[in-house]
């Protein structure tokens, strides 16, 4: 399956994608996560101000059949939400790289290191799917 | 795991790239494109479903009207040649085997169309009920395919290429040709039900592929049936409730002198409401519970998705009756929050159908 995969991005298994700046991490859901799904009409993701899990489910993506877990990459508080995306859940079809879902302020950059470079979850979508 | 059975249109799904799951012990189309588009393509203009998975039985012989009309709950005595009658098909309990249409071909002439999943359960018993009967039974799902093409559009296009296709009324049938025709179908827009062989439906699928018709899976045809409120065997009817329990009172037609779970029918009282909601924010999902303004649960989603005409999560409920909230206040728990919710008494969309 041919997907967009930017080289400046990190990744997730769980099809994540993460910029990392400063100690900043943002974090959306890849092309293929959107593909996969199909149309977008939900989005769920926590306030700004509580703390998420690295492992752990910080909110939902859902298409009209189906409900989708988002998995944390990192523990950290959320310091900010993007309330047009949770408004607009179609943009993420559109432009899933554009659509960022929520900015975590990294607490232990070790986890960053479990990350997967563009090549790897390149390698990853071909292989798993 | 079991080989998944293939449609005759297999090939013409993975040429026009359909995501193919299994469903029922078949291999089908899910979606083409976008679920989304697919629906509203058969709402505004008209689209096209492989439902061949779907089992046909024949009746035939001079008691096939009595036969069919004792094993079924609605009317099918009464109902003139050329009519299609839906109905629950019974237990002496009252429980729902499965939900059907009949179709009255001729005199003495009857075809059943029941669903994929319960094929086998269904004939097995049609034919423990079958003794005593003068007239054949017969399970003839193999010999056909069935394309449903629904929406505004769908007369025009089966009428430019059926030019001697007969007027026919909603829940009408006619056998023509090596086709049998049904005004039926499950999203409450108008149009028809095709049977035919494997061959001839392959050549009607491109036909209607020519004619622009939008292929269209099962999740376009699950919304659409939700959003015009009809039950589907397995989420709202199941073997451990009654017709009653699934607001389908009107099918059970207990003037009849005798039908199969006739007597529970009209004497237990329903144990469910069947509840049709409407939910702000958020989308209910099969399993969800609704509770009370107390946050009590008192029932669960049987089925649940967002429609794409209101852009809003819709539902079917299965409420227990003795917990029925007198203020009609519902809550749906979504993920441990609780969503404000509409009750609705008339279907969540008014489909065009004839």
């Amino acid at each position: 399956m041919s997907t967009n995969v930017p080289a400046n991005l990190k990744y997730t298994k769980e099809h994540e994608w993460t910029l990392l700046e400063g100690d900043v991490l943002t974090v959306g859901i890849t092309d293929f996560a959107q593909s996969a799904l199909g149309d977008i009409v939900f989005v769920e993701v926590p306030d700004v101000g509580s703390d998420v899990m690295s492992g752990k489910t910080f909110g939902v993506v859902e298409s009209i059949k189906s409900v989708s877990d988002l998995y944390a990459p990192v523990s950290g508080e959320v310091i900010a939400k993007n309330s047009d995306v949770e408004g607009n859940p179609e943009k993420i079809n559109q432009d899933s790289y554009g659509s960022w879902l929520i900015k975590v302020k990294v607490k232990n950059p070790s986890e960053l290191d479990s990350l997967l470079t563009a090549a790897q979850y390149q390698e990853f979508c071909n292989t798993s799917h | 795991m079991t080989e998944l059975f293939r449609t005759s249109l297999f090939s013409e799904h993975q040429k026009l790239g359909a995501k193919l799951v299994p469903f029922a012990g078949w291999k089908m189309p899910v979606q083409y494109t976008s679920v989304k588009d697919e629906a509203l393509a058969v709402r505004n203009n008209v689209g096209v479903f492989d439902v061949s998975h779907m089992g046909e039985f024949f009746i035939e012989g001079t008691d096939a009207v009595d036969f069919v009309d004792q094993l079924v709950t609605n009317d099918i005595a009464t109902a003139p040649i050329g009519k299609a009658i839906y109905s629950p098909l019974c237990r002496e309990d009252g429980t729902v085997v499965d939900d059907l249409i009949v179709y009255k071909l001729a005199e003495n002439r009857i075809m059943i169309c029941v669903n994929a999943s319960n094929i086998e359960k269904d004939f097995s018993w049609m034919q423990s009920k079958h003794s005593g009967f003068k007239c054949s039974l017969v399970n003839r799902s193999n010999d056909f395919s069935l394309l449903a093409i629904q929406g505004p559009k769908s007369e025009e296009i089966l009428r430019d290429i059926f030019k001697d296709l007969p007027a026919m009324e909603y829940y009408s049938v006619a056998e023509m040709g090596k086709f049998i025709f049904a005004r039926t179908g499950y999203t409450g827009e108008d149009g028809f039900e095709v049977f035919g062989t494997h061959e001839e439906i392959k050549k009607l699928w491109n036909d209607f592929m020519e004619r622009k018709v939008t292929p269209c899976g099962l999740a376009a045809r699950d919304v659409l049936r939700l959003e015009v409120c009809y039950p589907l065997y397995g989420h709202e009817l199941s073997d451990s409730v009654t017709p009653l329990d699934a607001a389908l009172g009107w099918t059970v037609k207990l003037n009849k002198k005798s039908f199969i779970g006739k007597n529970a029918l009209a004497e237990t009282k329903p144990k469910y409401k069947l509840v049709k909601l409407l939910v702000e924010k958020g989308i209910p999902r099969e399993g969800y519970k609704i509770v009370n303004s107390d946050h009590k649960p008192i029932g669960t989603v049987t089925s649940g998705t967002m429609s794409v005409v209101l852009n809003q999560g819709i539902a079917f409920a299965q409420v227990e009756i003795a917990n029925f909230p007198k203020d009609e206040v519902f809550f749906v728990d979504i993920r441990g929050k609780f969503y404000n919710t509409t009750l609705t008494k008339k279907a969540f969309v008014t489909g065009g159908h004839k």
